[in-house]
């Protein structure tokens, strides 16, 4: 799933600057998942935006909605409250949601609540965890299933640098090296000799390299396939 | 139990859609009580200190709400799901506490603008009679109460003695009916002052038969004279009535049920020094409740078992004793009554006067005059499917067509006939719905593992040797602090969690923080009203707002705080004070009194529903600061709650603090010690260092 954290307060209110008509509008996917973006923390938002309000006597009309996903068009026909009808619409959908509602409705601002952070799991009560990277070429057949990609600060490929220390990366102390862990869990499984096996380059145009990515999955679209 | 599929759609469509699904599926105190009572509904109230309310769900039901107060033999007790976690619930005591503290006044009477429907006749002014009675001019008939005594009230009000039910508390529930527009004639038995015809005459167009068992029923034993051997009923009855029937010091009661018990009991406070009771079963056998034979036992009260009497002994005229023989059985394989004896083992049991309660048996004076018929052995000709007698127009019910039961079971019996007067006198088919939703299923042990204990509040009684001298009353009520921590006893079943599949994302949250692990996330959570506790801390927690209560509509909370703050000057330091009721009583739930001046205090049942949202909103809504008061996690009645609410409270100083207000506008405060006194000090302590510290209005709410 995708998490977000909500943005710092101060960075919100600036955005929201001289608009005095403002929707928040929560998703009801990963980030209600991830507790930064559903309705309950739109309600949250709202209380809080309009309670920074009334402390600089400033007049804010503060409403909030929610749909299932905002990465649906569909979905905007539950809309209770019409965007057309508010000077900006604070999203505390991922960045996927912003953007793509705000391709729907051109003429009003959407602007970001919350900062889209990783693909993530939740490993405990309240902690997520990043996973995955969304390099568009899956290596973790024989990584032992962690990914160098989005749990290597580097991203490096072909094991560990000069930086693992006892486990630990050297960006921090409390950061696993993926390397470290790779390796523990090939060997554990009794199969390091994956790693002696020369692997062909990655396509990294499969990454964001090759610009925007996207999928079509033929049997399902409207235009007529092979011609 | 199958759960339900419930939309945020169906509460737009129909707001009281959750709260209809606690009519879907009854909690069992409710169900196994005759007149389904809703004892939960009733029991919140007297939690929160709402005594007339609590008093009028208790009478929406229940017309002899003092009455049973005293003398119900209390099914819902009996199947209270708390009994798997410690101790029933004390129903019967609570409802005698806030039917007795509001009186007869206290009650809201609702009676129709117009009540012009037929004019009924109901024969008998007992529970029966005056529960249809009740029903009828609720429903705008015009009905008249004939009792052949001088006051209304049957049985209660004339056989059963004083210590158990004095006689202001018949007073109340008879008052209150009455004031629905329920004529009363007493002192006029029908079948000998006025026959049926002649109440048809009078423009009656229906009758109701109440007249109950209000005939003692006999037992000739060969030798006795006519002094020394009385029937227990005639014997209460006299009591009741004032007389004070003479009795030999050596009193012997023969029979082993409540009556039994009520004329022992009573003979030992008219003075007799040895009282015994004689009956055929072994204590177990006994129809007696347990708690009346323990009682009696307390006063000294002897018990013969397995002995039926064979004649009387006596010499000059004047009883000496009963000559009893061992009885080997008293029911057959089918648990039917049939008693078998063994006459070469005969005793002599001495005593000087013999009261006989082996039951009681209708008086079947009302049929004089009139052309209703009997059948082969007597009985009154009766369709218990339509209520109806031989004659269409005449109804019947209570204990001369059911079998004898108690005060309740009588009211639920005068209603059912009730209903179907209605039905016949609209001109309808009589056709009555008996059926019932079902109920909530035993608590399972893995949850009333996880339930908190609570110990039942005692009730205190008077010493036996006091009770033994006088016909005051045995025991006392509850004093209110104690009824409010009684009431807060309760489960609140099947009143709990509903999620609202349509917004509900398989989060997994309400896994995780439930503290009796009862949510289960399948393609979205599933919350089993079978087990829910209404903590309330899913709701709280629930990031897509898709769990709602059964019992407490959305936003509850907030309404609160709202009329809470518009009671605050609006130019000073506007403080909410969020309190746990358990640690606070009821004069203050009822916002009688106030705990901190100047502060708006919104008591909640417990703070485990109190959500982060919540605190916010009350800035939102004007308030300066909020202060949340809640007991220790050892005197929270829901674990885990007191950790959850730290988390609440700071992450709603984190938000604060992001907006630029100080962390401190939100306090929490665990109490180390019960008591009106020590919430006092700490907050006066509290709102004393705010108003005089950095802490500002924060500006008017624009």
């Amino acid at each position: 799933m995708i998490v977000g954290e909500r943005k710092p307060m101060d960075e919100i209110l600036a955005m929201l600057e001289g608009h005095s008509r403002v929707l928040v509008l929560a998703c009801g996917g990963c980030v209600t998942v991830c507790l930064s973006g559903g309705e309950k923390q739109a309600d949250e938002l709202a209380a809080l935006l309009r309670l920074a309000a009334r402390k600089k006597r400033r007049p804010l009309t503060v409403d909030v909605d929610c749909i299932t996903r905002q990465c649906d068009r569909e979905f905007t026909a539950n809309l209770k409250c019409d965007p057309a009808g508010y000077d900006a619409v604070l999203s505390i959908a991922c960045g996927v949601g912003v953007g793509f509602m705000s391709e729907l409705y051109p003429a009003t601002p959407f602007l970001p609540g919350l900062n889209t952070t990783f693909y993530g799991a939740s490993t405990a009560s309240g902690i997520w965890q990043e996973y995955c990277y969304g390099c568009g070429d899956c290596l973790l057949a024989w990584t032992g299933g962690v990914c160098p990609i989005a749990r290597c600060s580097k991203n490096l490929v072909n094991g560990a640098c000069g930086g693992t220390n006892n486990g630990k990366c050297e960006v921090s102390r409390e950061m696993d090296c993926a390397w470290h862990l790779i390796y523990e869990r090939l060997e554990a499984a009794g199969r390091l000799e994956e790693l002696r096996k020369v692997r062909p380059p990655r396509d990294w145009r499969l990454d964001r390299s090759g610009g925007a990515r996207r999928l079509t999955q033929e049997e399902l679209t409207d235009e007529e396939v092979g011609k | 139990m199958p759960q339900e599929r419930l939309t945020s759609q169906d509460i737009l469509d129909r707001p009281s859609a959750v709260a209809d699904l606690m009519d879907s599926q009854w909690a069992p105190c409710r169900y196994n009580c005759p007149v389904h009572a809703d004892v939960r509904a009733y029991l919140e109230h007297i939690a929160q200190g709402q005594w007339r309310q609590a008093v009028d769900v208790i009478r929406r039901n229940l017309p002899f709400a003092a009455v049973c107060g005293r003398v119900c033999h209390h099914p819902c007790e009996a199947n209270c799901r708390r009994r798997d976690v410690d101790s029933a619930v004390a129903i019967r005591e609570l409802k005698r506490f806030v039917s007795e503290l509001q009186g007869a006044a206290g009650a809201t009477v609702h009676r129709p603008p117009r009540q012009d429907k037929a004019a009924v006749a109901i024969v008998g002014g007992g529970p029966a009679g005056l529960a249809a009675a009740l029903e009828l001019a609720r429903w705008g008939y015009r009905p008249t109460v004939f009792e052949r005594f001088t006051r209304a009230g049957g049985i209660p009000a004339t056989a059963i003695p004083e210590y158990r039910l004095p006689r202001n508390v018949i007073a109340i529930d008879v008052e209150w009916i009455l004031a629905h527009g329920v004529e009363l004639v007493a002192g006029l038995a029908v079948g000998k002052d006025k026959t049926i015809e002649e109440l048809r005459k009078d423009g009656f167009q229906a009758v109701l038969i109440a007249t109950g068992l209000s005939s003692g029923r006999g037992l000739s034993l060969p030798g006795a004279p006519r002094e020394g051997v009385l029937g227990a009923l005639e014997f209460l009855t006299d009591l009741g009535m004032g007389k004070r029937p003479r009795l030999g010091r050596d009193v012997l009661v023969i029979g082993g049920g409540n009556v039994a018990v009520d004329a022992a009991r009573s003979a030992v406070r008219l003075g007799s020094s040895r009282v015994r009771m004689m009956c055929l079963e072994t204590r177990e056998e006994m129809p007696a409740f347990e708690w009346e034979q323990r009682e009696a036992q307390e006063e000294g009260i002897a018990f013969i078992h397995r002995r039926g009497p064979v004649e009387v002994a006596t010499a000059n005229g004047r009883i000496t004793g009963v000559k009893a023989r061992r009885v080997t059985r008293v029911f057959d394989e089918n648990k039917r009554f049939d008693p078998r004896y063994d006459d070469g083992d005969i005793v002599d049991v001495p005593c000087e006067t013999i009261i006989i309660a082996i039951g009681q048996s209708p008086d079947y004076g009302f049929l004089q005059g009139s052309a209703l018929r009997v059948d082969s052995r007597g009985r009154l000709d009766y369709n218990p499917t339509t209520c109806q007698t031989s004659d269409p127009s005449v109804f019947a019910c209570g204990e001369i067509v059911t079998p004898p039961g108690s005060v309740v079971e009588a009211c639920a019996s005068g209603q059912r006939a009730a209903r179907a007067m209605d039905l016949y006198l609209s001109g309808k088919a009589i056709v009555l719905d008996d059926s019932l939703p079902p109920f909530i299923g035993a608590i399972p042990s893995e949850t009333a593992g996880k339930v908190r204990k609570a110990v039942r509040q005692p009730v205190a009684a008077q010493p036996a040797e006091t009770r033994r001298a006088n016909l005051d009353e045995v025991d006392h009520n509850y004093a209110e602090s104690a009824a409010q921590r009684e009431a807060r006893r309760c489960m609140s079943c099947g009143a709990g969690a509903e999620v609202l599949i349509d917004k509900c994302a398989a989060c997994l949250t309400c896994l995780r923080v439930c503290p009796f692990d009862i949510p289960v996330v399948t393609d979205v959570a599933r919350i089993d009203s079978d087990r829910c506790q209404s903590c309330g801390i899913c709701i709280a927690e629930c990031p897509a707002n898709a769990i709602v209560s059964r019992s407490r509509e959305s936003g509850w909370i907030i309404r609160r705080t709202v009329a809470a703050l518009k009671n605050l000057d609006p130019a000073a330091l506007r403080i909410v004070v969020y309190l746990c009721g358990h640690i606070a009583s009821a004069a203050q739930w009822r916002g009688e009194e106030h705990l901190a001046q100047g502060a708006a205090e919104v008591y909640l049942p417990s703070l485990s529903a109190l959500s982060t949202l919540d605190m916010l909103q009350a800035f939102d809504n004007g308030a300066d600061v909020v202060l949340v008061v809640t007991p220790q996690d050892s005197a929270e009645r829901y674990p885990q709650a007191v950790k959850r609410l730290r988390k609440r409270v700071s992450q709603a100083r984190r938000l604060l603090k992001d907006i630029g207000l100080k962390k401190s506008r939100i306090q929490l405060f665990e109490l180390t010690r019960p008591g009106r006194s020590a919430i006092q000090e700490t907050l006066a302590t509290a709102i004393t260092d705010l108003r005089g510290g950095t802490v500002k209005p924060i500006g008017a709410v624009p």
